[in-house]
């Protein structure tokens, strides 16, 4: 706990900040102040003092900016303090606007109403059992209720047709908070548990049906409030004077856990989760140290506290089996390391060949971390280090800012997991088939880059390859993986626009509209969907508002081959000339000269609201852009100007 | 009600909340003289007097507490620790 000194010190210090506008160290105190502090006094100053300096927070972090409206049934108004210092802490600066308490229907369908002329980013739909399926306690007051099934489904149909009619007027993205499973029922704690219609039985049927139906719906995310609820004590989440007397549906003392729940979900809708996960060896992935206590004598296995790291080999080999991928950073000799996990492999979860890579040596770690981003053709921001040494880990934060870092507590391995698991860094409300197949795709690209190195020419490489594209329609491939390129792409990346799942909808059917993916696979496996391209009719022009492509597909001609697809689709629909955009960005210097390279000539505009954009025009009567020849295409047949 | 002085903890804090400086606060301050004392503020104001002060009002009481004074003397009553 913080000295009063201490925190009127720091609380002095984001005052300072404030005024000179220096948004990373009035951040930087608010974490340090919020984290030992739970005043609710402190996070009102916080909340006041922050909000004088949402530009900074913009222009010196990165901040983004959210036009965000909640639809409610219930008040949120005491909640939003602690929401906007939780968004701004998570680099959100959050403009909010409340509606009424009646009126979320009217809210969500009228085309006319507040929400509508808001024109949020984002919208939080939060409405409590009362409001949404008010009967359901009397109908399952029985437990029996042969009419709760129906009712259910009558509350989802209902929210579908409210959710549905939004979306069809509004690319906002939106959470939809979830049902808290009511305490203290009439049928008491054995009857809700035993009878198949009680209420908390029932209540975890709409959630379900709840979260599947935002999973229907682009850029919608659902927020289980009751998962929240139920591991702080459900019997204290809601202090019932409270939400009698005010309709306030959480106790105060929650109202941070609550607000960082509604941010770490709705990040999901903004931010990809990272990608690799590097682990050291001695007291993380087992206990001791195997240069010292052998490979014998290291910790690993079903007895304590073996179990505690074993418990953390099994969530590792979890993560990697929805694509994050793993690997061994450690200072160690390798070959004690190799000797380790086959003497061990009966007490370990994982071996060897678990991991994607490996850099077991006794360099700086922040230079083998460099090295495995380069090699994965990944950038730092996609990296997380677990590493039981303070040093190490303060080392990395230093050198490597980008890199997510954990501290394993080696005093109390069975805290691991935990700790791990409140990170939001891996977060994703889906999971795409390309996830799942990620790691053998990374296997696959070290053996091309094998075959490079003996290959002559790169001509011969690439044909040796045999290298297919095959293009779709982002309506025809999963829209989410659509969406997910989006998100994350920023190295080939032309205009780094973060293009919603709804708005790809809108290129892919305004008519000469075009939202291509491009699935790519060669003779070492299926990269699966790695590039997108979103156009749109001008005239007799065809411009291309967005092209990019995954780091890990860049090199061989893909790009080209996106370019030539879509300068015939633009044929066909009947356009004369082919327009590309560049905006560049810290990222993306890769593609800089992509349109100039296929013979295309920048021009300029007088469309002063693109004044960060670079144009670029190709006469499609005079040429097109061709395959590379070592590309076989598929989907589209060939076509002749 | 004898005006008494208040507390600066108490003072700092409905500063805090209704973003205005510790100085004017005092225990005239009312409702009506402060803008932004609306009645959310004001339903922020009791949750964060009985955070901090580890008290809980009567739901009944918390529309009548419409001044410096009057919430002095209610967290008085509740043995608040001022």
């Amino acid at each position: 706990m913080l000295g009063d000194a201490e925190r009127q010190e720091l609380r002095r210090g984001i005052q300072d900040a404030v005024a000179r506008q220096d948004a990373v160290g009035a951040v930087e105190m608010t974490r340090r102040l919020l984290a030992a502090s739970s005043k609710p006094a402190d996070i009102l100053f916080c909340a006041t003092a922050l909000a004088g300096i949402g530009d900074a927070l913009r222009e010196q972090l990165g901040a983004r900016r959210l036009k965000t409206y909640v639809v409610r049934s219930v008040t949120v108004e005491p909640i939003l303090p602690s929401l906007t210092v939780e968004a701004v802490l998570a680099n959100y600066v959050l403009e909010l606007q409340v509606g009424g308490y009646g009126s979320y229907a009217d809210e969500l369908l009228n085309p006319d109403s507040s929400l509508a002329r808001f024109k949020p980013e984002l919208v939080l739909i939060i409405l409590d059992l009362e409001e949404i399926a008010g009967i359901l306690p009397d109908l399952c007051a029985d437990g029996i209720g042969a009419a709760v099934e129906k009712e259910v489904e009558e509350c989802v149909e209902r929210m579908a047709q409210l959710l549905r009619s939004y979306r069809s007027g509004s690319s906002a993205r939106i959470l939809f908070q979830g049902l808290v499973v009511p305490e203290f029922t009439s049928l008491g704690d054995v009857g809700e548990a035993n009878l198949p219609h009680s209420l908390t039985h029932a209540v975890q049927r709409l959630n379900q049906r709840i979260a599947a139906l935002c999973a229907s719906i682009s850029d919608c995310v659902f927020f289980d409030a009751d998962r929240l609820a139920a591991r702080h004590g459900r019997a204290r989440w809601r202090d019932a004077r409270m939400f009698y007397a005010s309709r306030l549906a959480v106790s105060a003392e929650y109202f941070r856990d609550y607000s960082h729940g509604l941010v770490r979900t709705f990040s999901t809708l903004y931010r990809a989760p990272r990608k690799v996960l590097c682990t050291d060896l001695d007291n993380t992935l087992w206990g001791g140290v195997l240069g010292e206590d052998g490979p014998d004598g290291i910790a690993t296995g079903s007895a304590f506290p073996g179990n505690c790291y074993l418990a953390y080999q099994k969530y590792l080999t979890q993560l990697s089996s929805r694509g994050i991928l793993l690997a061994i950073v450690s200072k160690n000799n390798e070959a004690d390391v190799r000797e380790a996990f086959n003497v061990r492999a009966a007490d370990l979860a994982l071996g060897m060949d678990s991991f994607a890579a490996h850099k077991i040596n006794w360099n700086e770690k922040a230079d083998s971390i460099r090295e495995l981003a380069k090699e994965l053709s990944l950038g730092l921001d996609s990296f997380v280090l677990v590493d039981d040494s303070p040093e190490e880990c303060e080392a990395i934060r230093q050198q490597l800012p980008g890199v997510a870092v954990v501290e394993a507590p080696a005093l109390e391995p069975w805290n691991l997991v935990e700790i791990l698991s409140e990170q939001s860094f891996f977060d994703a409300a889906a999971v795409t088939d390309d996830d799942v197949h990620r790691a053998a795709e990374y296997k696959a690209q070290a053996r091309r880059a094998e075959l490079a190195g003996s290959a002559g020419s790169r001509d011969e490489f690439l044909a040796s390859l045999g290298i297919v594209c095959s293009f779709q329609s982002a309506l025809q491939a999963p829209l989410s993986r659509a969406v997910q390129l989006l998100a994350k792409t920023n190295q080939f990346n032309l205009t780094t626009r973060r293009r919603s799942a709804a708005e790809v909808e809108e290129f892919a059917t305004a008519p000469g509209g075009q939202a291509v993916v491009v699935r790519v696979r060669d003779r070492f496996g299926d990269a699966g969907v790695v590039g997108l391209a979103l156009a749109r009719r001008q005239g007799e022009s065809c411009a291309i508002d967005s092209l990019l492509l995954s780091c890990r597909a860049i090199g061989r001609g893909i790009e080209t081959a996106l370019l030539a697809y879509v300068g015939e689709q633009a044929l066909r629909a009947g356009a004369k000339r082919l327009v590309g955009e560049f905006i560049a960005t810290k990222k993306n210097t890769p593609c800089a000269t992509f349109y100039s390279d296929h013979g295309f000539t920048k021009f300029v505009t007088s469309d002063a609201a693109s004044s960060n954009s670079e144009f670029y025009e190709l006469d499609l009567t005079v040429s097109h852009p061709t395959y590379p020849k070592w590309v076989t295409v598929e989907g589209n047949e060939s076509y002749e100007p | 009600m004898s005006l008494e002085q208040v507390p600066p903890s108490l003072r700092e804090l409905l500063a805090d909340i209704f973003e205005i400086s510790p100085e004017q606060v005092t225990a005239e301050l009312s409702m009506e003289a402060v803008d932004s004392w609306d009645s959310f503020r004001h339903l922020q104001a009791i949750l964060a007097l009985e955070g901090e002060y580890g008290v809980q009002f009567d739901p009944q009481r918390i529309p009548e507490l419409t001044s410096v004074a009057l919430l002095q003397a209610e967290l008085k009553k509740k043995g608040a620790a001022l």
